[in-house]
């Protein structure tokens, strides 16, 4: 009988060994080797690096590419208003020039622009192992969607090279680990390669095209390559960039509209609702709030938390980012971009016509927005501070406005503009100055005063106008400011023209360390991969 | 699972060929009498078994006690049994024998459950605490664990969410030793692994066996780390059939107010406006008039070879808050029965709970608003809408609570067979099934002329819905052997095998606009958002996800003259959820004990009755931490872009691939004394446990490039945990009339992060206690490489300057404006976790009064009065402000910062039960017991800190923190009556 039961067990027990399955079932997910299947399936993975760009590149609530050119620089800062907003002192040391490798701020945009770029390399990965002749594409239409990919890559390159100067370049996803920091001028030329291989096979921008990197992007990245190479590389390539610019103006890359693109007449049109089809744009992040359930959500950091009522809207905002004095008193009153581009003074109830009411030091008292960054309230005079700040301190962004909430197809559609038209002219007209001793000639006139104009009623702009001895490299720098002001491109102009480091504004005494010029290799990230390096000035 | 059925055949078939072999025939020559009575009232006995020792041959008593039976020449001694009492053993005379049996009241509460299968109390060596009904506190209970808060060393049950019929409990057994991972213990209800406390009654409880370190805990493998409590529950008994009847009522009473300032208060201060009216909000979020309801009924009873017993009950719960209560009623039922001449057993269960929650009120939030709300601000605008305040992020909680629909229909049912088949001298072969089935509808609306209708979805109202089924399927088997050899050496080996699978799904469907609020949630349809693009966009979505578990366990116990005791178990377990190259996992434990009474220097000690030295070592795992799928690349949608101009979905990978994703592992040493002191009236133990968690799981910083996101899922850290336990239980005074019995249970506990870093993986620190908005102040508490848990890390206040405003001291010392820190300059300023707990039980009894105070307490720890930090600050005007804003701050005039100035001590005296009861000796034979009683609990607190209550959530690592929103901490009181007849 023991024999039987000892024979019992062992059949037992190998009918239980039988079931030992641990497999997963996916159910409500998909594994990442059951996909690309059709086109559909493709572009979704190539087009989600962008939607990821609305993360870093603009400004929708996150540390990234924007906040660190912004809250750097001498236009805009996020001051503390009473309870609201010290946010740990981020935002302080950012205005001061006083952050540390630590800096968590620092740290989120590389994460998040790396992650950007780590998409690119996913998506080149997967699409280089797919035959797209299976899924009824063509080769040549895997290799334009490649050469978009490896662009779109470049230009997380050209950003985090912008910010960090030196960088690990990496081409594989989840592969090779602790690479070694290339030192900028080798990430430039990384960069500029990329760019010129591929530029043949990337799509003109049209229509269709849209919020895509096509060849207006290429050539938009290489003008603002060559317009900093002086800074970036020790080289000057302001020929290179004249002739990239002449390129664009020309139609080369192509145009939301048109054979060419067009400066707009209208200072609005280029970041409206229906700025898709802008003629002055040449790239962009898509937004669609209503046929694409994707906005632009500028609120968050800009609007007041009763910002709806003055727009008749269906979002508030947190209060944060406002223009500081100083750079509010660098526009003239008759300029349309002062008055167009910002909120000031009472604000009305778009539906009632009442007065909006403050929540915090003007509870229940009239909303009115003043340039000052102090306590009024409390009767304070003179400058003011970062600490200072109150509900209703500061001119407030309003170059994006989102529409009529009734609008089923408009509404909140505006697309994030990264290059435009005006942005060509400008550095074409800088490049043509840098190598003209400095100085304007006729030709960088009227390029500056094409853009300029469109801010000026006709009868104010025989006052307004640059000549060549009015158009210093001083002056373009300030008109760079109200031209481009909101669009993160500040940080990047005053260190081009020098004054990043040296020019005081505000609560902001010249920071003076030619450190400051760059941001920290986040110190979390060098902990990890000790082949990052750091840059000078931040300690070892 | 078509392999289990084929799997659970074979079993079937095998096991009832064993049983054909297994008759046996007897001759028989001698006749034996006699009859069987109760010991203590000398009732006769019907259904004892009567077994004459060495064969399997016997008999059972009839309706009398009386017995009859033919034993052979060879046979010299019966043994009577009967569950309910004790064995015993009688020489056979050749007389009529008269056999008392005794109650097993002690035989019972002496053995003690330890997973798949009982060992008894002298025999354990590992770390197992055993509380059983008469330990229970009393009064009413909102969660099964509510019973046993206190009264096992080590074992921390907290209710951070007060006493919120919707609330849960947070348990944490011997400190804090995950960073991400639950730290739930596995409950195990009835052997089935991953019991719903929901289908759990307290009267239906028959002990709590906790398997404390890891060698107890090992068997349960990737589950066990966080040890396993261990339900079982009543049974029937042979002979009457009995009822029982047990009620209560219970009202909570708020044990604290927060000092808000009243309407005259508030508007002496500067900036604040009358409008008019004169309310105390607070007080009108509160159910001051609630009352909970508590009846269960069960029946039982059954002969010697089936025993039955089933329940029913009725709980109405209603909490502090308005629109805060639960419904809930079912039933449990519990079948055992022996047959094929005593050869299988079969014991099944099967149980419900069917709940209706209204999860609306109770939230912290509309507390906070209460607190805050201008006190002159009427509730209503003269057009009879609901008046909302103006200031930042105010709301007016009593329309929320008006307006809004939010409930929760749910039910729970389990079923569970377990067969036991008595195959040769000793050995038995049990094979279990079981399943849990856990669904659950939510509903909500949110009227038109509610704020959130009228700020987020353009008054058109908000209607959704939602439900999850949760279904887990088990079965076990296990191959038992225990025997004697040489009459010395016991040993009890087992052999198992465990198949669990888990299956969550979901669904989930919002909309709104719409015109009417007549359908509410139930004609979803009907809302405009469908077709209207201007308005929010209807939600819909849906999940399934499962898991698997697989394991194989072995056990061998070995006992010489129960003096020395060894026991050693092993585990093998794969999880479904772990990385491709870490699927299964080896759980190995051994402990050794010594009973120092056995030997000959203290045998028949007087004072000395018992001491028993154990000492076990055990490695578990934590699988909870790894979400289903968590090793996996999948893909996840990123929002929606251009595709040749339609907006189409993006996909990227969702996370970065870990194929080596594994369980937390901890590995414990824990040494123990059981003692038992002058004829055991001082009974107890000692334990003191050296615990260390490696591998463990946090969102780790991923090296960017090469990897995509930011964060890895993975193994990396290590935590020590170490402590003593402390638990002695003494019967000071025990008279004919009056005795006093009193338990101690005492615990240190300290833990640290002992790394955060591998070759690979580099982190220093992680922090906690995000700080809320207003201000963004940042993280309260940071764990970081070879520190303590549970530190508070932050500025140092040092003094105000001449404008009132904060200076902190720098690195260097320097005071300094916060403007000017930086994260140079924070340093650890405190620490949230009690270093001791206490416990204190007294149970007097005189005549057929009893009386049981419990005290409770914590001690050591610092905590941060988020109150205090943000509405007691003159600079939250307009809102309304705590008291000390004029008082103890009153010299502040700076916005709110975190920094040590709002550390208090924390530590705390608590009366947290007292009960008084009364038994009636009634002279019928109808009713066998009759009890009333009163309780009350968290009667009063001794403590220093200024806020309303110190005990908070410290289970954890974001411990100790009092947040801005809470529900009310309660006094709650009960009368209860218990009947049986």
């Amino acid at each position: 009988m023991k024999k039987l039961f000892i024979f019992g067990c062992i059949a037992a027990a190998t009918g239980l060994a039988a079931c030992t399955n641990l497999d997963e079932n996916l159910y409500s997910r998909i594994n990442a080797d059951n996909f690309y299947h059709n086109r559909s399936e493709v572009l979704a993975a190539v087009t989600r690096p962008f939607t990821h760009a609305n993360a870093w590149a603009a400004p929708t609530g996150q540390n990234g590419y924007w906040r660190l050119s912004e809250l750097s620089a001498d236009q805009l800062a996020w001051p503390q208003k009473g309870r609201h907003g010290y946010d740990g002192g981020d935002w302080i040391r950012l205005h001061h020039h006083a952050w540390v490798p630590l800096e968590g701020t620092i740290e989120n945009a590389w994460r998040l622009m790396y992650s950007g770029m780590g998409f690119c390399n996913n998506t080149l990965k997967d699409l280089s192992a797919q035959d797209f002749t299976k899924i009824g594409m063509t080769e040549a239409e895997k290799g334009t969607l490649l050469a978009e990919t490896k662009v779109l890559r470049a230009w997380h390159y050209l950003k985090l090279m912008d910010l960090f100067g030196k960088l690990p370049v990496s081409t594989e996803p989840n592969v090779n680990f602790n690479p070694v920091s290339q030192e900028r001028p080798e990430v430039f030329a990384f960069i500029e390669k990329e760019i010129l291989d591929n530029y043949d096979s990337l799509e003109v921008l049209r229509p269709e095209m849209v919020g895509r990197v096509t060849k207006a992007t290429a050539l938009s990245m290489l003008a603002e390559m060559y317009i900093n190479a002086e800074v970036w590389t020790g080289t000057k390539r302001y020929d290179d960039c004249i002739a990239v610019c002449n390129r664009i103006i020309a139609g080369e890359g192509g145009a939301l509209s048109g054979s060419a693109p067009k400066l707009e007449a209208d200072i609005y049109k280029p970041f409206n609702n229906t700025n898709h089809l802008s003629t002055e744009n040449l790239f962009q992040i898509a937004y669609d709030l209503r046929a694409g359930d994707f906005n632009f959500g500028w609120n968050g950091d800009f609007w007041h938390y009763r910002q709806r009522q003055i727009y008749n809207v269906d979002r508030d905002g947190n209060n944060g980012i406002v223009v500081i004095p100083t750079a509010y008193d660098a526009f003239e009153d008759k300029d349309l971009r002062k008055t167009g581009w910002m909120l000031i003074g009472p604000q009305l109830n778009k539906a009632t016509g009442a007065p909006v009411q403050g929540t915090e030091e003007y509870n229940g008292k009239p909303l009115v927005f003043v340039k000052e960054i102090r306590r009024n309230s409390e009767g304070e005079t003179g400058e003011g501070g970062m600490t200072r700040g109150e509900e209703n301190s500061g001119a407030r962004f309003a170059k994006y406005v989102p529409g009529d909430v009734t609008d089923e197809v408009n509404y909140w559609g505006n697309d994030f503009v990264l290059y435009r038209l005006a942005d060509i002219y400008l550095w074409k007209a800088e490049a043509i100055m840098r190598n003209n001793g400095n100085t304007a000639n006729a030709e960088a006139v009227t390029l500056v005063n094409d853009v300029r104009k469109r801010a000026f009623a006709v009868e104010d702009w025989a006052t307004e106008a640059y000549d060549a001895g009015t158009l210093t490299l001083d002056e373009l720098l300030a008109e760079r400011g109200r031209e481009f002001i909101f669009e993160g491109k500040r940080r990047q102009d005053l260190i081009r023209f020098g004054k990043f480091t040296t020019n005081t504004w505000w609560d902001h005494p010249a920071s003076t360390d030619a450190k400051w010029n760059l941001f920290p290799i986040p110190q979390n990230q060098r902990a990890l991969n000790p082949n990052l390096g750091q840059n000078t000035g931040y300690g070892q | 699972m078509e392999k289990k059925s084929t799997l659970l055949m074979r079993v079937a078939l095998q096991s009832f060929l064993l049983m054909l072999l297994s008759f046996h025939v007897f001759a028989q020559n001698r006749q034996v009498t006699g009859k069987v009575t109760d010991a203590k009232d000398g009732s006769p006995l019907p259904g004892v078994t009567v077994q004459i020792k060495g064969t399997t041959a016997g008999g059972q008593t009839g309706p009398d006690g009386s017995f009859k039976l033919e034993a052979p020449p060879t046979a010299t001694t019966l043994i009577f049994s009967i569950i309910g009492y004790e064995n015993k053993e009688v020489a056979i005379t050749g007389e009529p024998l008269n056999v008392k049996l005794g109650a097993s009241v002690k035989a019972l509460k002496d053995v003690v459950v330890i997973g798949y299968g009982t060992q008894k109390q002298a025999e354990v060596t590992s770390s197992v605490a055993t509380v059983k009904p008469e330990d229970f506190n009393q009064g009413g209970s909102r969660n099964p664990l509510d019973l046993v808060q206190g009264k096992v060393a080590g074992l921390s049950i907290t209710r951070a969410g007060g006493n919120n019929p919707n609330g849960s409990v947070s348990v944490q057994l011997r400190g804090a030793s995950t960073l991400v991972a639950g730290l739930q213990p596995l409950i195990v209800i009835d052997g089935v692994p991953g019991g719903n406390l929901d289908l759990i009654q307290q009267d239906d409880i028959a002990s709590f066996d906790v398997l404390k370190d890891g060698s107890a805990a090992a068997i349960y493998g990737t589950r066990a780390s966080n040890g396993v409590i261990l339900i079982t529950t009543k049974r029937g008994k042979a002979g009457e059939p009995t009822y029982s009847y047990s009620t209560y009522l219970q009202r909570d009473a708020v044990a604290q107010k927060p000092n808000m300032l009243s309407a005259e208060q508030y508007l002496k201060l500067p900036g604040t406006t009358d409008l008019g009216g004169r309310i105390k909000m607070y007080d009108l979020l509160l159910d001051e008039d609630n009352l909970s309801q508590y009846h269960n009924f069960s029946a039982s009873g059954g002969t010697a070879n089936s025993n039955y017993r089933a329940s029913l009950y009725y709980n109405d719960q209603n909490g502090i808050s308005i629109q805060n209560s639960r419904r809930q009623y079912g039933g449990r039922v519990n079948v055992n029965q022996t047959g094929l001449q005593g050869k299988l057993t079969m014991q099944m269960n099967v149980a419900a709970n069917l709940n209706k929650a209204n999860l609306l009120g109770g939230s912290a939030g509309d507390f906070e608003q209460a607190v805050q709300r201008n006190p002159t601000a009427p509730i209503f605008n003269e057009d009879g809408s609901y008046l909302e305040t103006n200031a930042f992020n105010n709301y007016n909680p009593l329309a929320r609570l008006t307006q809004e629909i939010s409930q929760r229909d749910q039910q729970t049912f389990s079923g569970d067979v377990k067969f036991t088949l008595d195959l040769y001298k000793g050995l038995k072969l049990s094979a279990s099934g079981a399943i849990i089935r856990n669904s659950w509808n939510d509903r909500a609306y949110r009227y038109k002329d509610s704020r959130s209708s009228q700020v987020d979805y353009n008054g058109g109202g908000y209607a959704s819905k939602s439900n999850q089924l949760d279904f887990n399927k088990t079965f076990e088997s296990v191959l038992d052997y225990s025997t004697t050899i040489a009459e010395d050496h016991s040993f009890t080996a087992l052999a198992g095998y465990s198949y669990q699978y888990f299956t969550t799904e979901g669904f989930n469907v919002n909309n709104n606009g719409f015109l009417t609020d007549a359908f509410l949630d139930w004609n979803l349809g009907a809302g405009n958002a469908i077709t209207n693009n201007a308005l929010k966009r209807p939600g819909i979505g849906s999940i399934k996800e499962d898991n698997t578990l697989v394991a194989f366990f072995g056990r061998l116990s070995y006992s010489y003259k129960q003096k020395y005791l060894a026991q050693v178990v092993v585990r093998r377990e794969g999880s479904s959820r772990f990385g491709a190259n870490h699927k299964w996992g080896t759980f190995p434990a051994a402990s050794v004990g010594w009973v120092l009474t056995k030997e000959d220097f203290l045998a028949n000690n007087n004072t000395i009755n018992n001491l028993k030295l154990r000492l076990g070592y055990g490695v578990t795992g934590r699988q909870d931490g790894v979400a289903n799928y968590g090793s996996l690349i999948t893909l996840s949608t990123g929002g929606q872009y251009l595709q040749d101009g339609t907006w189409t979905q993006t996909y990227g990978p969702s996370v970065n691939p870990n194929p080596d994703l594994k369980w937390e592992q901890k590995k414990e040493w824990n040494l123990g004394i059981d003692y038992g002191f002058l004829n055991n009236r001082i009974t107890g133990s000692l334990d003191l446990y050296n615990r260390k968690t490696v591998d463990l799981l946090a969102q780790y910083r991923a090296q960017q490039p090469p990897y995509i996101h930011d964060q890895l899922f993975t193994n990396v850290g290590a935590i020590s945990n170490r402590g003593i336990e402390l638990v002695v239980s003494a019967t000071p005074v025990a008279t004919k009339d009056f005795t006093w019995s009193t338990d101690v249970t005492f615990t240190y506990q300290t833990g640290k992060l002992e790394s955060l870093s591998n070759s690979q993986f580099k982190a220093t620190y992680f922090e906690y206690g995000s700080l809320p908005s207003p201000g963004a102040l940042g993280n309260a508490i940071r764990v970081e490489e070879g520190q303590p848990l549970g530190n508070f890390y932050g500025k140092r206040f040092a003094g105000f300057d001449s404008d009132s405003s904060w200076l902190f001291y720098d690195k260097d010392g320097n005071k300094v404006g916060a403007d000017q820190i930086t994260a140079e300059d924070y340093s650890v300023i405190g620490n949230g976790i009690p270093k001791f707990l206490a416990s204190w039980s007294n149970t007097v009894k005189y005549k057929n009064f009893d009386l049981t105070l419990f005290f409770r307490g914590k001690f050591d720890y610092q905590i941060l009065n988020l109150q205090d930090l943000y509405f007691g600050n003159l600079k939250w005007l307009p809102n309304n402000v705590l008291e000390s804003a004029i008082g103890k701050n009153g010299g502040l005039k700076d916005d709110p910062q975190y920094s040590d100035y709002y550390l208090e001590k924390g530590g705390f005296v608590k009366l947290d039960n007292i009960t008084l009861g009364y038994n009636f000796k009634l002279k019928t034979k109808y009713i066998t017991n009759l009890r009333l009683y009163a309780s009350g609990r968290n009667v009063a607190t001794m403590t220093k800190y200024s806020g309303l209550d110190p005990e908070l959530e410290d289970n954890g690592l974001t411990t100790s923190i009092d947040n801005r929103g809470f529900y009310p901490r309660t006094r709650s009181y009960t009368v209860g009556l218990n009947i049986g007849f």
